[in-house]
């Protein structure tokens, strides 16, 4: 440990150096990542080109529709419609959300799936979900998908215990028969590994994943089977030295590398009970799979899947530029999905009400000065979202006088300054200290106070207004 | 007419709740007179109002004695042709 100190000396500069490069603020800050991952393995020092990913076709899956709907009421078809279309607009041209999958069982969901294609966007392709059952192609094929999901549970918990299999190799053979009866239907079947964090790697995993191979080698190459990677249980780990079969890094490998799985035929889906699904589906992008399977505002079986808003994000990081992402429709999906009941809480990241609202007054005073102090970027251009403060009595003069020039949306020399808000920060501190409140204040309260001090603003700012 | 001191020492004594022949020139306004944040903001305002003056906000708020805003307010005042004493 001795060996690696060294002295530190002082980089004196009289201009501040804000490393723009990697935070520039018109963007999320930038994830720029160097040289290579070194990961043991098997006792052998394995290298992962990690800073790849910036040049390989990454994309993004949403499941919104069908895990997303195992943890809350079913949505209405016009609500799925109006989503799908949103999706649409939010992954852009380019495909970034690549893929969308659908329940196919009743008449409402064909009908959904009927009026998403509709549409006609191109992205987010339409993919089916079905049991691992041979009569289900057919709803796949009638209703004219290219690719669908089917569950094959790889954890003993689920092959003995869940699907009562009375072996690893009946299960094996059941799942091969099912898949052969994909390519026999001309559909591409995507294998959801159900549980693979609690599986026998080497005894079931792998060489479940060889069939899979040489079942795709007899297929047309546009029919050979995908993998999906599901982290079921959330038991799946980023950990450098994580031990198989948490290890994501680790899986990836095996699927990747000795079973030859290519990086664009496999898939990540993460679960949320150990609060490891975002940076868990980041991972499996650095290490080799080429999607992550997501969820509208991570809403999704018990603790949920990764929120697409944040991988959106976290792609945008990666790549370096939007490629084409429309950020603001993360704003639009939140409030409609606030307006059918679903509760986003407020310090949500990127989409919760307050999520870039300061309450301290000290931040306020960052804020009031420059706003990437306390913004982590420009969330009024990316998302709408200018930042905002929430006043109780922690928020200071600073913090009034930023309410109330956001409040007029006043810029530059005819911002109010603090020296000017002093009837209304007395006002609110009063509010506290005389009145005995616990609670902040809201907009509307600041709004009519606001009225009544500033009156010649409101007549400028507010005319129209009651 | 007062001199500048008294008048800043009896807009202190209002903002502060205390008596003018309490405060001293070199009386730190937080430290010795305690000054909260909102009312050095009030402070300012209320000097600002007493003189007829508009003072630059963060250099105002630096001033940190009555005597330091005594000659702080003597300077704005002559900027800005504001007649004070005599």
């Amino acid at each position: 440990m001795d060996k690696a100190r060294k002295p530190h000396l002082l980089v004196d500069a009289e201009r501040p150096n804000l490393l723009e490069d990697r935070f520039p603020h018109t963007l999320p800050p930038l994830i720029r990542l160097s040289g290579s991952a070194v990961e043991i393995i098997d006792g052998k020092p394995v290298e992962f080109d990690i800073a790849s990913v910036k040049n390989r076709d990454i994309v993004i899956t949403d499941t919104t529709f069908r895990d997303g709907q195992q943890s809350r009421p079913p949505y209405t078809i016009d609500q799925m419609v109006h989503i799908y279309d949103l999706l649409a607009q939010l992954g852009g041209p380019n495909g970034v959300i690549r893929q969308t999958e659908f329940f196919l069982y009743t008449k409402n969901d064909r009908e959904t799936l009927r009026r998403c294609r509709e549409l006609g966007h191109k992205y987010p392709e339409c993919t089916g979900w079905i049991r691992a059952v041979k009569g289900d192609f057919r709803l796949v094929k009638e209703a004219g998908l290219q690719e669908t999901g089917m569950l094959t549970s790889c954890s003993d918990y689920h092959i003995f215990h869940k699907l009562k299999f009375p072996s690893r190799k009946a299960c094996m053979d059941s799942y091969c028969d099912v898949v052969k009866a994909a390519f026999d239907a001309g559909v591409r079947p995507r294998c959801h590994l159900e549980d693979i964090t609690r599986s026998d790697i080497e005894g079931f995993v792998l060489p479940f994943i060889d069939r899979l191979m040489e079942l795709s080698a007899k297929a047309p190459d546009e029919l050979s089977v995908k993998v999906r990677l599901c982290d079921t249980m959330g038991f799946g780990l980023s950990y450098p030295g994580a031990e198989l079969p948490r290890s994501i890094p680790k899986l990836i490998y095996k699927l990747n590398r000795e079973c030859g799985v290519p990086s664009d035929r496999l898939e990540w889906h993460g679960h949320n009970d150990f609060h490891k699904v975002h940076v868990n589906g980041g991972t499996a992008w650095l290490y080799g799979c080429n999607a992550v399977n997501t969820t509208l505002f991570g809403f999704g079986e018990r603790t949920g899947n990764p929120p697409l808003e944040g991988a959106i994000i976290e792609y945008i990081a990666l790549k370096g530029g939007l490629c084409g992402i429309n950020t603001t429709v993360i704003t639009k999906l939140a409030d409609y999905m606030r307006s059918i009941g679903l509760p986003i809480p407020d310090n949500y990241p990127f989409a919760g009400k307050a999520f870039n609202t300061t309450s301290a007054g000290i931040h306020a005073g960052g804020l009031r000065q420059d706003e990437r102090i306390y913004n982590i970027f420009d969330t009024t251009t990316l998302l709408g979202r200018p930042p905002r403060i929430s006043i109780t009595d922690k928020s200071g003069a600073d913090g009034v006088a930023h309410w109330l020039n956001e409040f007029f949306g006043l810029k530059g020399d005819e911002r109010i300054n603090k020296i000017r808000v002093h009837e209304l920060a007395r006002w609110v501190i009063d509010q506290y200290d005389v009145e005995g409140r616990l609670t902040s204040i809201s907009d509307q309260e600041l709004e009519v106070k606001a009225k009544e001090l500033f009156p010649d603003f409101w007549a400028r700012c507010k005319s129209g207004r009651s | 007419m007062a001199t500048i001191e008294e008048r800043i020492k009896l807009v202190t004594a209002r903002v502060l709740k205390l008596e003018p022949g309490e405060i001293r020139p070199e009386h730190n306004f937080a430290v010795d007179l305690g000054a909260e944040s909102v009312q050095s903001i009030e402070l300012v305002a209320m000097f600002e109002k007493e003189f007829g003056i508009e003072m630059q906000e963060d250099a105002a708020l630096a001033v940190e004695t009555v005597g330091g805003a005594v000659d702080f307010i003597r300077d704005v005042c002559k900027q800005q042709g504001v007649k004070t004493e005599g």
